[in-house]
């Protein structure tokens, strides 16, 4: 199972990334108490600042971006994390929801992690990225993690703020591992839907169909195999 | 392999001086470059269609490019852009045949969906049918020009009856129609449907994602049966600007790009030399980077450059069309030539579309007997009738 972070550390060793690191190694070891080997990776929006506001300005991405949007696009499982800046997650880490493409986080489990100075703040990820998120068509897990100023500080904070990393996790994996479930039974389906959509050798009567239902951010639209054909098009 | 130049005419403050051009100053400058572009040996100039300011490129580019063919000999005139969207499709069989006749033959089109959702209401469209208008509009174009008393309806404008398009072109071949598209897959699959060209301007965006685009139209082309995909009709925009000294260019380019409308305040010019084929230095350069295009495009037939935007003096322009003459096309023409196949067509011209037409070789929308398409298309059918045998 791949777990992906996209987290926005704005410094170097930052309350986010810890926060971020933490949801991960508690995943992963979800993961891996399900009896599912665990794959984590990470990124930085930090380090795509320049290319995210060059694609907002110009409309096209860069090979980090693409890259980045790709990663997205392979990950089995999403966890986003980023500081709260006036009661939002910070611009930088919204504007990589932004310019991802449609449907990006289709049938992936997300987990919205967020940090804060205060607990003020801490509804701040449910508002703005849980309704974004789910545009982009993830399934959002019902716990979010909010971490303090406070969190890092106390013996009651880092309990209860483990306990908050280790109950969304426990959410992300099962809704991960019952959606792998889900996946198989329909592609042993009878109308052998489920696996056709992967094989390259098709008749020219289907691809239509199935070029009109193919996740955009995951298929690659640019293939002949799967394009709409053209008398389709004309017909309206 | 058609080399020339495209305009999108745009009135842009010169970031160097802060003036502007007036409209006027414009659009004669304009006519004035196209005049530059046939005296210094290039083959080709080509206009937008803009219906907002900042451009000055027409709203009706036969009007600029009947003006230009009646000052020049050989230059082919061609639109960058004929908004096949909210142009109605009569007018633009009538207005480019006219041109067509006043020119004799030297016209071509280049089929796009415009720059800019507003300009659809404008000319009383939905904005949402971008694909179903270009799809729609053009398969009327396409029979107004071969057809006589066409009995035509449609979704998106009144019927026609019995009409037939006055004049009918010249010697009854149209003009060459490329579609023009940055990201739409369906336009390279309408361009590779009809077997006609297709034309990615090349500009913004990373030659990976260009070459992808060029790649689906050139395997749909092979399936309709026009031809094998490396004959498919190809063409490339760019954009360079270009001095002796690689360094001066850079220089004396910089302030422009750094103020450009669209990708200007944005990306480095660095950064966007190396990722979108912009081309800023010597010459040499510019030839090299060009014929780079061939290694992921094929060979190809037609290659325009954008050189006269972002408030660029008009003396500047005219100094790169010299450059461009002198020193980049003649190398191009050559190195193009170099272990070109022989069986990949050149650019299409009047003069060959009319042979191809005498000769019966006109391509068949959606692929005639012999291609896959039909093939697919036959068994299709069969499919359908067994299974209507099988209900009854």
């Amino acid at each position: 199972m791949r777990i992906l972070s996209i987290t926005t550390s704005l410094s170097e060793d930052s309350t986010t990334l810890k926060l971020s690191n933490k949801i991960i190694a508690a995943a992963a070891s979800a993961a891996e108490a399900a009896g599912l080997s665990a794959e984590t990776d990470h990124i930085n929006v930090r380090n795509l600042s320049s290319d995210l506001t060059d694609m907002a300005l110009t409309g096209f991405r860069s090979e980090n971006l693409e890259a980045a949007f790709a990663q997205v696009a392979e990950a089995e499982v999403i966890v986003t994390v980023a500081p709260v800046y006036k009661v939002a997650p910070v611009g930088l880490h919204t504007l990589f929801w932004q310019l991802i493409d449609e449907k990006a986080l289709a049938s992936k489990p997300v987990l919205i992690g967020s940090t804060g100075g205060t607990p003020r703040h801490s509804l701040a990820g449910e508002n703005v990225l849980r309704p974004m998120l789910s545009y982009l068509k993830g399934i959002v897990v019902p716990t979010t993690v909010f971490a303090a100023t406070d969190d890092w500080g106390s013996i009651e904070g880092g309990r209860s703020l483990n306990a908050r990393i280790a109950q969304a996790s426990e959410e992300l994996i099962g809704l991960a591992a019952s959606l792998n479930g889900a996946g198989a039974d329909s592609s042993a389906g009878p109308a052998d839907e489920g696996d056709d959509t992967d094989t390259a050798s098709t008749t020219t009567g289907e691809f239509g169909r199935r070029g009109a239902r193919r996740n955009p951010s995951i298929d690659d639209e640019f293939d002949p195999e799967l394009i709409t054909p053209f008398a389709q098009l004309l017909e309206g | 392999m058609e080399l020339g130049i495209f305009t999108i005419g745009d009135v842009t403050s010169d970031p160097s001086n802060g003036t502007t051009v007036s409209e006027n100053q414009r659009i004669k400058n304009t006519v004035e470059i196209a005049k530059k572009a046939e005296e210094v040996g290039l083959d080709v100039f080509a206009t937008g269609q803009h219906h907002n300011p900042p451009f000055v490129a027409p709203a009706n580019p036969p009007v600029l490019l009947a003006n230009i063919a009646a000052q020049t000999e050989k230059l082919r005139l061609s639109t960058a852009t004929t908004l096949i969207t909210t142009t109605d499709p009569v007018r633009i069989a009538e207005d480019y045949s006219y041109a067509q006749h006043l020119s004799d033959g030297r016209i071509s089109l280049i089929m796009g969906r415009g720059n800019t959702g507003p300009v659809y209401p404008w000319f009383g469209k939905d904005i949402r049918s971008g694909i179903p208008l270009a799809v729609e509009n053009y398969n009327l174009l396409y029979r107004l020009w071969r057809e006589k008393n066409i009995d035509w309806e449609g979704k998106f404008r009144t019927p026609l009856n019995g009409f037939t398009v006055t004049p009918t072109p010249l010697d009854d071949v149209p003009p060459f129609v490329w579609h023009g598209s940055i990201r739409s897959p369906e336009i390279a699959e309408q361009a590779a449907y009809y077997g006609d060209g297709f034309f990615h301007n090349n500009i913004f965006w990373p030659m990976s994602h260009t070459a992808r685009m060029v790649q689906l139209y050139r395997q749909r082309y092979e399936y309709y049966g026009h031809g094998a995909a490396h004959q498919a009709i190809v063409g490339l925009g760019g954009q360079v600007f270009m001095r002796k000294n690689s360094q001066d260019a850079v220089n004396e380019f910089r302030p422009y790009f750094d103020n450009a409308p669209v990708y200007g305040h944005g990306p480095s010019l660095e950064d966007f030399s190396t990722q979108t084929p912009l081309t800023v230095g010597s010459p040499q350069q510019v030839i090299e980077r060009t014929l780079s295009f061939r290694d992921w495009a094929g060979d190809y037939q037609r290659q325009l450059f954008l050189i006269d935007h972002a408030g660029l003096p008009q003396k500047t322009v005219l100094e790169q069309l010299d450059l461009l003459g002198e020193e980049v096309v003649p190398v191009l023409r050559k190195e193009f030539a170099k272990d070109r196949p022989a069986d990949v067509p050149d650019a299409p011209i009047h003069e060959s579309l009319v042979i191809r037409h005498s000769e019966g070789r006109d391509p068949i929308p959606g692929g005639g007997p012999g291609s896959r398409a039909y093939a697919d298309r036959q068994a299709k059918a069969a499919e359908q009738s067994e299974t209507q045998g099988a209900d009854r």
